[in-house]
């Protein structure tokens, strides 16, 4: 088949890239493990509250794991509890959290923290707070008539 | 009185249309523009925490 050499030129210049951004992907997914943040943990959402982490709310410092503190976060309409956390700066936090009712989202603005809350499912993202400042969460799912007044706040302070 | 023609010969420069440069200009331009706005992205989210 006779190809002309431009055309030759731009396959292999596509199909190059097509495989560097996939591979990329994969390993991202299967050298370094990372994975989406709500991946296959599941809750009864009707007993949250009587559950292990989410019977207590809020910063907990761990021992014995990769990360120093768990942060967990239990979402209703139209609040999150805890309301307001202080975090000390330079700290590797596991966030967890899921819903009591609605889907609802769980965004710390600025932040690479962007969740899906479902309910029956418990969503995870580790990462080390190492800027100073305030943060605002938001819910990013439309989850009812409150869905606007939705929010809670991370402070990130050195101590 | 008539004139005479001076040139009888004319040369019509036919434009190459099997050319492919002007193709391979836009698909170098989408190309950087694909890279560009991934790299911007990726760096974006390797800065955030």
């Amino acid at each position: 088949m006779h190809m002309h050499k431009l055309e030759k030129i731009w396959l292999i210049l596509g199909i190059s890239c097509l495989i560097i951004f996939l591979t990329t992907v994969g390993v991202s997914a299967f050298y370094m493990g990372n994975k989406p943040p709500s991946c296959l943990l599941t809750i009864d959402p009707e007993k949250v509250d009587q559950q292990k982490p989410f019977d207590k709310p809020g910063l907990h410092k761990v021992e014995g794991k990769e990360w120093d503190y768990e942060l967990v976060y239990v979402a209703q309409a139209f609040s999150y509890n805890p309301a307001k956390v202080e975090i000390p700066l330079g700290a590797k936090v596991k966030v967890i959290a899921t819903t009591k009712d609605v889907i609802h989202g769980f965004e710390v603005a600025g932040t690479n923290i962007n969740m899906m809350l479902e309910p029956g499912y418990i969503s995870e993202y580790t990462t080390t707070f190492d800027k100073e400042g305030e943060y605002l969460i938001v819910c990013n799912e439309y989850c009812g008539s409150g869905h606007h007044l939705m929010f809670s706040k991370i402070e990130v302070v050195k101590k | 009185m008539a004139k005479v023609e001076l040139k009888a010969k004319q040369n019509t420069e036919i434009e190459d249309r099997s050319s492919l440069k002007g193709t391979m200009a836009s698909v170098l331009f989408l190309l950087l523009f694909i890279i560009v706005s991934w790299l911007g992205v990726y760096y974006l989210f390797v800065d955030r925490f």
